[in-house]
């Protein structure tokens, strides 16, 4: 049963779940595509994530209630929407100042942590936070460790990062609390390209080391 | 042209933001007070797109090369109070310093000239773009003037009675959630009993906010789509609300959400001040809303 919840006075949050499922996503993106399709008076916009989509919207045009009821009718009844594109390959340099760490957290030698980090596809289930940052899935439980006590108050955008059974890559510099195993060269934010985030949730994504 | 003779504390451009783009990780962005922004825009007879200047804490000094008509809005300065003034040409325009409230709106008739970026003039503080120059301002700039007019100027300072405080202790207003179901069932009620206090660590992004004399208990939660206003509670108990240019996603749970007509009260709160949440339902927010953009419809 999707949760349906106010987020604020001019959004509605619609949860679908509460774990980072390939599954759920499709929901999500399925649910944003039917209200794309249908544009239901007043909603503004969408924001989708990993197993949510918020929806804002115009008060003075439409209501949560009336909202509601248009996003409840549909649950149930929509097809799977992840497309099945290519993958994208992310070169990346495996040389991030936490990969140390992060070996001895998971009694793994450096290299072991990017064989198993590298070399497997990886869903894009998010891109948020900062501008074009992309949150991909699920990351193997072997090389899953919390993120840091404390953040950076700045990462380089192409930082490669891990965060409990999440991999994702900085888009621009910002503070951050993953723990860094690498960089890429590739641009992932860029505000005069169309659209200006390089991927979106449903994308594939491969991590190739480079030396 | 308008010359950069100190650039104060921390000037940006802004104007109403690039709403929509969250989904790229964009924040929306635009004047952190939108209410003292649009009557700033009014007041010179701008669009209420045109493009003005954010001044935080100390605002700059200015000085114009031709004749101009300013308005200075939001926070108190000694130059302007919510009032249009001329500048005339070769004299400068000093805002100060800002007190009480945070921030303060400097808008220029004809509105300030910079590139659009993403649908919006404003200055995107996450990724270093837009705002003409992909930063604050800073000594040395030249702003150019834009043809972004709506109407004729007013005359007369606008009315105390239709303005916002910039002063706090803060009553906010909020809407419970959406992550309720995160905290203990009583939780909002304490909160909404507690006064919390600003921390010195409040920027365009967000405030942190720290409640002494209550200590709430929230695990992380899997990472959702956050708004402008949401209350989040940190592992440590402590708050952060997020304002226009907040991120855009977030793994801590929000307990409650405050309303677009509160968000400017938020944007003049200064470290030390005390804030206390009044938990409301969408149609008092409404209201409130109502209430607030009514203000903006004055006989001209």
């Amino acid at each position: 049963m999707w949760q349906v919840a106010a987020a604020g006075d001019r959004a509605l949050l619609v949860t679908v779940g509460t774990v980072i499922d390939p599954s759920l996503l499709n929901e999500v993106l399925a649910l944003d595509r039917a209200l794309q399709d249908r544009r239901p008076s007043g909603l503004l916009g969408t924001v989708p994530a990993y197993a949510s989509l918020l929806c804002h919207f115009d008060p003075a045009i439409t209501g949560p209630d009336r909202l509601e009821e248009t996003i409840r009718q549909l649950e149930g009844t929509l097809e799977a929407a992840i497309p099945t594109g290519a993958v994208v390959d992310v070169a990346t340099r495996y040389d991030g100042p936490d990969l140390p760490q992060v070996a001895l957290k998971t009694n793994l030698t450096p290299a072991g942590v990017v064989e198993r980090h590298a070399g497997r596809e990886y869903l894009v289930y998010c891109v948020g936070f900062a501008p074009g940052f992309t949150y991909c899935g699920a990351l193997p439980e072997e090389i899953a460790v919390p993120r840091l006590a404390s953040p950076r108050l700045r990462v380089p955008a192409g930082s490669v990062a891990i965060a409990g059974r999440q991999t994702g890559v900085y888009g621009v510099e910002s503070p951050g609390g993953w723990n860094l195993i690498g960089r890429t060269a590739l641009r992932l934010f860029d505000p005069a390209a169309d659209p200006p985030a390089r991927f979106k949730p449903g994308d594939r994504v491969r991590f190739v080391p480079i030396p | 042209m308008i010359d950069v003779i100190d650039a104060g504390r921390w000037t940006t451009i802004q104007d109403r933001g690039r709403p929509g783009l969250e989904r790229f990780g964009i924040p929306p962005g635009g004047a952190a007070d939108w209410f003292a922004a649009r009557v700033a825009n009014e007041l010179v007879g701008n669009a209420p797109d045109a493009a003005l200047l954010e001044c935080t804490a100390t605002g700059p000094t200015l000085r114009s090369d031709v004749d101009v008509l300013a308005a200075v809005t939001g926070g108190h300065v000694a130059v302007a109070d919510w009032q249009a003034v001329q500048v005339v040409h070769g004299s400068s325009l000093a805002i100060g310093t800002i007190a009480p409230g945070l921030r303060t709106y400097v808008a220029i008739r004809g509105g300030i000239d910079v590139p659009v970026v993403l649908g919006s003039r404003s200055f995107c503080q996450l990724g270093s773009f837009g705002g003409g120059f992909g930063r604050p301002l800073a000594a040395g700039d030249r702003l150019r003037l834009g043809k972004n007019v709506g109407h004729e100027p007013l005359i007369d300072p606008w009315p105390p009675s239709h303005r916002l405080p910039v002063q706090g202790p803060w009553e906010v207003h909020v809407i419970a959630g959406p992550q309720s179901d995160a905290f203990a069932g009583d939780a909002l009620e304490r909160l909404a009993a507690t006064a919390s206090r600003v921390t010195p660590a409040i920027d365009r992004m967000g405030l942190r906010l720290e409640t002494p004399a209550l200590r709430l208990q929230a695990q992380e939660i899997l990472t959702v789509p956050v708004t402008a206003g949401a209350i989040q509670v940190t592992p440590s108990g402590g708050l952060i609300v997020l304002l226009v240019d907040h991120q855009t996603s977030g793994g801590y749970p929000v307990i409650a959400t405050v309303i677009s007509a509160d968000l400017p009260l938020l944007a003049q709160a200064r470290p030390g001040d005390t804030v206390r949440f009044r938990v409301v339902d969408s149609t008092e927010a409404a209201r409130a809303w109502r209430r607030v953009s009514g203000w903006l419809e004055l006989d001209r």
